[in-house]
């Protein structure tokens, strides 16, 4: 699972009729994501009404399409749950090599963790 | 699977059913050399990881067999898990 923002939402009137009710975000996720094909954003169908500004937990592959209905969905990332606070290690921040790119990483979750 | 570093926990009340009862750390994604590399993961938790611990995550089925092993378990909400805490490695 990954860690994103809901940046927005996308609408399309004619789609699969598997997906006739699915509700697709999409999510800037945290940190790097580098998938095969070299974007920054995933479109994410989204169950537990996560709305823009929203951090979220993001799941991808099958548990995916299980979340969204079934295996036969053709769907490969799902909005599993609205993120509430994130706890990150201060020690864990002193790790050689690891300090720079989590701080990085972590300058936006920061403020919606911190409420 | 990859090795990564536990840096820290997650928590969310609004969640899909399946996430009831998992723990979810996130682990800093290392290179082969053992450097965090600025990835982070959200991995599932079953063996009591603590933050600061170097940890092995694995994706896809090798993670929902953590959570549940067999064959009739695509509906378990993990792509990824926690499958061994790294005590050494040369």
């Amino acid at each position: 699972m990954i860690l994103g923002r809901v940046i927005g939402q996308v609408w399309a009137a004619r789609r699969d009729a598997r997906l006739q009710r699915a509700k697709l975000l999409v999510i800037k996720p945290h940190a790097i994501y580098e998938p095969a094909f070299a974007t920054r954003h995933l479109v994410a169908t989204d169950d537990v009404d996560a709305g823009v500004g929203d951090d979220v937990i993001v799941c991808l592959g099958a548990p995916a399409r299980a979340s969204a209905g079934g295996n036969d969905m053709p769907v490969d990332a799902a909005v599993l749950g609205v993120v509430d606070r994130i706890e990150l290690s201060p020690d864990a921040m002193l790790v050689p090599g690891a300090g720079p790119g989590i701080k990085r990483a972590l300058t936006l979750p920061a403020a919606a963790g911190a409420k | 699977m990859i090795r990564g570093t536990v840096v820290g926990q997650v928590w969310a009340t609004r969640k899909a059913r399946g996430l009831d009862g998992q723990t979810l750390l996130l682990v800093a994604a290392c290179d082969a050399e053992g450097r965090a590399t600025g990835r982070l993961v959200v991995a599932s938790d079953t063996l009591d990881a603590r933050a600061g611990e170097d940890v092995t995550v694995a994706f896809g089925s090798g993670a929902r067999n953590v959570l549940r092993p067999g064959p009739e378990n695509r509906d378990v909400l993990c792509d990824a898990a926690i499958a061994a805490i790294v005590e050494g490695a040369g």
